[in-house]
């Protein structure tokens, strides 16, 4: 016990102390809060700049000097009427004297309204609230003209109250649903990077020669064992570091009403968060096992990769089962059964319960399912890595290290 | 008491790797394990360490049998390996603690071997900063600093420089001074026999001959007479039917196949008034028996 913890000490400070995975941290710590703060960035951009410019030029007066009005509409805009022409208002957007206008023009009794601007980016896009309150500005002076009453305009027009009830509750929790998924996807890439650290970390060890000395210092399944608790602890750390960051960041940056919409912060109990750690630490077990196991296979650094394909196969068949059946359809039959199959079910049963998905009886058959494959894993992959580590000749299969292992039961 | 292995086997895939191998060590020295390679030296080292598991036999140490828990060992691997990215001190505490030394005895002795070997200044680098000789003598510490009572080391010289090799070799005999049972293997001949009061020789995992070096020396008829002179006696080599194996500035190594030629050769040089600086009958070197046990094919 005493050298499963000296192991994993070892290999936690190994791994803290390279470039790497500080730089790796420090970046997607910046990305998270970069993220998160990029409304506010905009918003406050916006502010600085002060509402658009807009000038409307009725040369021809067809609105008879009502749109005055819309300067006391709530638009965002910084609106100036006159009657400029073409060419002269084509100056003052050269001169950035202004950054569009509207040309309100009347052909043969047919009224015609320009936007004119310097090019369609997305600041400069079609102001459709402006046409809309010119629109209406239009009607109005119609209407007044055929000498009809506010409250004959008010009685004409249509004020119906509409609402919408359906006849069934909604199966699933949607109001989590985007953040579980960004939840879930965050732990399944943990699982995946870490589980890959571990096979990285035994391929080291062989290559280097050093593990014949470490094997008669402590025994393999020490040695397996303390890295991939260690790996894991560091793995769990930087997983609970970037949650935590992205949930102070949500609440610096975002508005309440938005986190609330997206998120019932009533669904995670204590309960929730101990079973998504019973599925991270269980299904980071299953895989870090199998690439213990591949990577004590390898002899040469340049193998690891093909060493470790069957295994990366497995992880992304898992994954891409657990996280799409859920993201396409939650209350399919195969989201179901991906909840269930080991394999899958550490990527997506956290959400399935936060969805409110799963029943009691599905959480433990998946759990007792899983449970059971870390350990059969565990089992070979301490026994096939005892044996397979101190081979230094050519690089072993997989289907020798198991036909060995069989040969030894 | 001391190291036993008994009828010791094991097989890769079908192959003898090692054959009913059996030898003890009942006092504190150094025994030599010489094999050519392939010969079944590691994979005996290993099972005997206990990290890889026999077919057949038994090894045992003080009654006990050997693995990590009952037996206080340090091993050097012929497979040269340490940590390249990470400082000395952490991996020789590192090892120092699986071990079971405690952080303080650790540290104490890790100062006390690294003063000996003389890498004190390299404590705080990393590896890939030493030389191999250097990163040699770090794997070598790791074997020593928890005072292990057996001490096995594959091939403890090889890549080392004519210094560093005179320092291991003084270390080797302060091991026995300190009462140490060393198990060694080793190509260089002339340094088994320096050190082994005891070896065994391997050939394709079976025994060729094993026992007390000195016995088994003395087993051997001479086989060279070494002859110093001040001029060319080569007709007088030729008159009693000697052969020259080798000569330089009239310094002889004859081949013997009979001691009563060399005696005649002597005899002959002293009526002829040729003067002898130097005239010695050998017995076969170690070389001269390993290759003639292990080196026909």
């Amino acid at each position: 016990m005493k050298n499963l913890f000296t192991v994993m000490k070892f290999t936690m400070r190994e791994m803290v102390r390279k470039k790497s995975f500080i730089i790796s941290t420090i970046i997607i710590l910046a990305l998270i809060v970069v993220g998160f703060s990029i409304p506010k960035i905009v918003s406050a951009i916006q502010e600085e700049k002060g509402n658009k410019k807009v000038l409307i030029s009725d040369e021809s007066n067809v609105f008879e000097g009502s749109l005055e009005s819309l300067k006391t509409m709530d638009l965002p805009y910084d609106i100036t009427i006159s009657k400029t022409s073409y060419d002269d208002i084509k100056k003052k957007i050269e001169n950035e004297e202004i950054k569009t206008a509207i040309i309100i023009e009347k052909e043969n009794e047919q009224i015609k309204m320009r936007y004119v601007v310097e090019n369609l980016r997305w600041e400069n896009e079609v102001p459709q609230d402006l046409f809309g309150a010119i629109n209406s500005i239009y009607s109005n002076l119609q209407i007044t003209k055929l000498g009809i009453t506010p409250e004959q305009l008010q009685a004409i027009t249509p004020n119906f109250e509409t609402s919408v009830e359906q006849t069934q509750e909604d199966e699933v929790e949607f109001q989590n649903v985007f953040v579980m998924m960004i939840v879930s996807f965050a732990l399944s890439m943990a699982i995946i990077l870490f589980t890959a650290q571990v096979s990285q970390s035994i391929t080291t060890e062989k290559t280097s020669k050093i593990m014949e000395t470490l094997v008669t210092s402590t025994s393999p399944r020490t040695i397996v064992l303390g890295k991939t608790i260690g790996i894991g602890l560091i793995g769990l750390f930087q997983v609970i570091l970037f949650i935590t960051t992205a949930i102070i960041c949500a609440n610096v940056f975002l508005d309440s009403e938005m986190i609330n919409t997206l998120l019932d912060v009533s669904k995670i109990t204590p309960g929730f968060i101990i079973i998504t750690l019973v599925y991270f630490i269980l299904g980071y077990f299953a895989y870090a096992l199998l690439y213990a196991l591949t990577g004590s296979l390898v002899t040469k650094p340049e193998d690891i990769q093909s060493a470790n394909t069957p295994v990366s196969m497995i992880a992304m068949i898992g994954f891409y089962l657990g996280y799409f059946s859920i993201s396409i359809d939650p209350t399919s039959s195969i989201a179901s059964f991906a909840g269930i199959f080991p394999i899958s079910s550490a990527f997506c049963m956290p959400s399935r319960i936060m969805m409110g998905l799963a029943s009691a009886q599905d959480i433990i058959i998946s759990i007792v399912l899983l449970i059971a494959m870390v350990a059969l894993i565990a089992k070979v992959a301490i026994s096939v890595y005892s044996n397979a580590i101190l081979n230094y000749g050519s690089k072993m299969s997989l289907k020798e290290a198991l036909k060995q292992y069989r040969e030894r039961k | 008491m001391g190291l036993i292995l008994k009828n010791v086997s094991k097989s890769f895939a079908g192959k003898k790797a090692v054959d009913n191998i059996s030898f003890s060590l009942n006092e504190p020295g150094v025994y030599g394990l010489l094999g050519t390679n392939g010969a079944g030296k590691t994979t005996t080292i290993r099972m005997l360490l206990g990290i890889l598991n026999k077919d057949a036999g038994e090894i045992t140490w003080n009654g006990k049998t050997v693995d990590r828990k009952n037996v206080n060992f340090g091993y050097l691997p012929e497979e040269r390996g340490v940590y390249q990215k990470t400082l000395i001190m952490d991996q020789l505490m590192y090892f120092a603690e699986l071990k079971g030394m405690t952080k303080r005895d650790a540290e104490k002795s890790i100062k006390e071997w690294a003063k000996k070997l003389k890498v004190e200044e390299y404590l705080n680098k990393t590896a890939e900063k030493l030389s191999k000789g250097n990163q040699q003598k770090i794997q070598l510490m790791t074997a020593l600093i928890h005072n292990p009572e057996l001490v096995v080391l594959d091939e403890p010289f090889s890549g080392l420089d004519p210094v560093n090799t005179d320092l291991i070799k003084n270390i080797i005999i302060e091991l026995v001074r300190n009462g140490k049972y060393v198990i060694m293997s080793a190509h260089q001949m002339a340094t088994i026999e320096e050190f082994c009061s005891n070896i065994l020789i391997l050939d394709k995992g079976i025994t060729v001959l094993q026992g007390n070096l000195k016995q088994i020396k003395d087993s051997y008829p001479a086989n060279r007479a070494k002859v110093e002179v001040n001029q060319n006696i080569d007709n007088f080599i030729k008159e009693c039917n000697l052969e020259i194996e080798n000569e330089v500035d009239n310094n002889y190594i004859l081949k013997l196949d009979n001691e009563e030629k060399a005696h005649n050769l002597l005899k002959i040089l002293m009526q002829n008034n040729v003067v002898v600086n130097r005239f010695e009958i050998m017995k076969p070197t170690l070389n001269d028996i390993f290759v003639e046990k292990v080196g026909e094919e």
